[in-house]
């Protein structure tokens, strides 16, 4: 890989006005009219919510546009990303080493998006870039940072602009094996899709690209990119090589990049795969069995190979994913969670659905504090706490109320009793999921140069 | 004099190397023996050199991730053979009444009918499981474990198996 040309050393936000071509071929049934596709993606993180809206550049035919960032999503996505297995051969590159230990299957991968190296490269490199942001003060990885596990250590994400999220950043590790997207969007189920949100929302700006803004116009130019989406996008069209610098191009990179960061050979794997029995300690073997013990049931919800329910493999790629609330709060008025993370209630508005999240993936979980989709829970003790409870109860202030006796509440949800021992031990059995290899692994590093 | 001296400290360096414990293996956490019980005649104890001791079956098994694993055991019919349960020819009128609990170290528990394992009724290849690929089930799944290969849902393959208990419900 050569290094970056000067030009792309020093990365400005100074773009030109230019007209992102999936966009702008997503539109061109709409009147023909440029869009201002301002993703509203509501007040939560990386959502892309129903209730977004799209402004037009013009008012010509505003009763056209889309009101939803939904139909959106799935105009520029779906025909690109069916959610079927990839069957074929990858038709862009080589085709793909996984190279995945015993005991863990083949993700899912969309029919048109096969994994190929060249793409995952260039969705590194797209990964680290902070010109894929309007002040070119932001990147995929200022949220999602390697040593961290990909995430940032905030409770709460901040994006380019100095906006805050009202939820915490995840972790992208396994990501690749997430059945459904983000803490609770039923509907976001491939990295494609999910991308375009924090690319082009607004509400709460992320990274805070526009459709007619110098992005797609720096890749162009840029000599490494170039070099960079002629390997990962061999084919072109009619145009020649302008048709590789597309929008729907850099979200299928980002999504393969994404894809690649694949955690399985943490010390716990070394020893429930491999054997080895002194791979972990004693006291995380005693918290493994305590983990996986009926009394707390930790695993009804935190199970499988991803330690998440929310796990979708290449050949069980349409799973069911449950939601739950687990006691988290309950507010006084209408909903019981603090507005607006309501859980999947934002999507479905089913009284009883509020609360209802993710079960995140367990993996790495030492590294991602603080805990909970908002971040309200700073330390894995405190996790434990809430849990034993069978619920958190918040004394004063506009959340006070007993978490335990949500309406909502998952009936696993039922508390348990653990000694100063048995904290111990899950807690080390936790800290055994930690993959030292994978926030070390330059596979997965900035690609670019330090800047100072 | 020199190289005379690295060859010893190559040979006691190798001695080293193979002199090292051979690797431990992970233990169980379930108890080491698990017990029949209940309506029957003749109550059992069953150890690992036990089940060794009986009619093994090897059953492969789809992963909720697709991948293929190999689970060997003795099947459950033949425990609850040995151990006087109404099975076969006995297997009819009240009998018919009868269910086991099987009951794990955790106190999870479930049922399964007589008839869900007589071959005139259900033949259910349900395992009690030692062997996974080959080697002992240890840490929270071990050492012994159920298997219903034809259940859809894994939750009646209970892990950390403690007892079985036969009831039958009319005498």
């Amino acid at each position: 890989m050569k290094p970056p040309s000067p030009q792309s050393a020093g990365r400005g936000p100074k773009f030109q006005k230019v007209t992102t071509p999936l966009l702008a071929a997503a539109q061109a049934p709409f009147c023909g009219l440029l869009l201002r596709a301002r993703h509203r993606a509501g007040t939560a993180l990386h959502t892309g919510k129903k209730r977004a809206e799209v402004r037009p550049l013009s008012l010509r035919c505003a009763g056209e546009f889309l009101k939803r960032v939904g139909l959106i999503l799935a105009f520029l996505v779906l025909p690109v990303v069916g959610r079927r297995p990839a069957s074929a051969e990858p038709d862009e590159g080589g085709a793909y080493q996984w190279n995945l230990p015993k005991g863990f299957a083949k993700p899912y991968v969309p029919a048109g998006n096969p994994m190929t190296a060249a793409k995952v490269e260039l969705g590194r490199y797209l990964f680290y870039d902070s010109r894929m942001s309007v002040n070119g003060k932001a990147s995929c990885a200022t949220c999602h940072k390697q040593e961290l596990a990909f995430t940032d250590g905030r409770a709460v994400g901040v994006g380019a602009t100095g906006e805050a999220h009202s939820r915490g950043a995840m972790s992208l590790v396994n990501v690749a094996y997430s059945a459904v997207l983000t803490w609770s969007n039923p509907e976001m189920k491939t990295l494609e899709q999910q991308a375009l949100v924090p690319m082009f929302g607004d509400h709460p700006v992320e990274l805070g690209l526009r459709e007619d803004d110098g992005f797609v116009p720096m890749l162009r130019s840029d000599p490494q990119y170039r070099t960079l989406f002629e390997h990962a996008f061999p084919a072109v069209g009619p145009k020649g090589a302008a048709d590789r610098f597309t929008i729907a191009n850099v979200t299928k990179a980002l999504a393969s990049f994404e894809r690649s960061i694949i955690s399985a050979r943490s010390p716990y794997d070394r020893y429930h795969y491999g054997g080895e029995d002194n791979a972990i300690s004693e006291s995380a073997k005693r918290g493994e069995t305590l983990f996986f013990n009926q009394h707390l049931s930790c695993f009804r919800c935190h199970g499988g190979a991803n330690f998440s329910d929310a796990t979708a493999f290449e050949k069980n790629a349409d799973r069911r994913v449950e939601f739950h609330n687990t006691g988290l709060y309950n507010v006084a008025g209408s909903l019981s969670y603090p507005e607006p993370n309501t859980g999947i209630f934002e999507f479905t508005k089913a009284p009883a659905d509020v609360g209802k999240f993710k079960a995140p993936t367990l993996r790495n979980i030492a590294l991602t504090a603080p805990y909970m989709h908002d971040g309200s829970i700073p330390t894995l003790e405190g996790v434990l706490d809430h849990y034993a409870a069978g619920g958190r109860t918040i004394a004063s202030g506009p959340h006070a109320g007993t978490g335990r006796d949500n309406p909502n509440k998952d009936p696993l949800i039922g508390g348990f009793t653990l000694t100063q021992q048995d904290r111990a031990d899950l807690i080390e059995f936790l800290k055994s999921l930690t993959d030292d290899a994978v926030i070390h692994d330059p596979r997965f590093a900035d690609p670019w140069p330090h800047r100072n | 004099m020199f190289p005379f001296r690295i060859s010893i400290l190559a040979a006691v360096a190798t001695g080293l190397l193979f002199a090292q414990a051979p690797k431990a293996e992970p233990q169980a956490t379930g108890p080491a023996s698990f017990v029949v019980k209940g309506d029957i005649a003749a109550p059992l104890t069953i150890k690992a050199e036990d089940l060794a001791g009986m009619p093994r079956e090897k059953v492969s098994v789809e992963e909720q991730d697709g991948t293929k694993v190999e689970y060997e055991g003795v099947p459950l019919r033949e425990i609850l053979k040995r151990a006087g349960a109404p099975l076969g020819n006995q297997l009819r009128g009240k009998a018919l009444a009868s269910y086991v609990l099987a009951k794990a170290h955790d106190d999870y528990e479930v049922v399964f009918t007589l008839a869900e394992v007589d071959t005139a009724f259900g033949n259910e290849r349900i395992l009690v499981a030692d062997k996974r690929d080959g080697k002992p089930l240890f840490g929270y799944q071990g050492p012994f474990r159920l298997l219903c290969p034809n259940d859809k849902a894994g939750a009646r393959s209970v892990r950390m198996l403690e007892t079985l208990e036969v009831v039958k419900l009319q005498k």
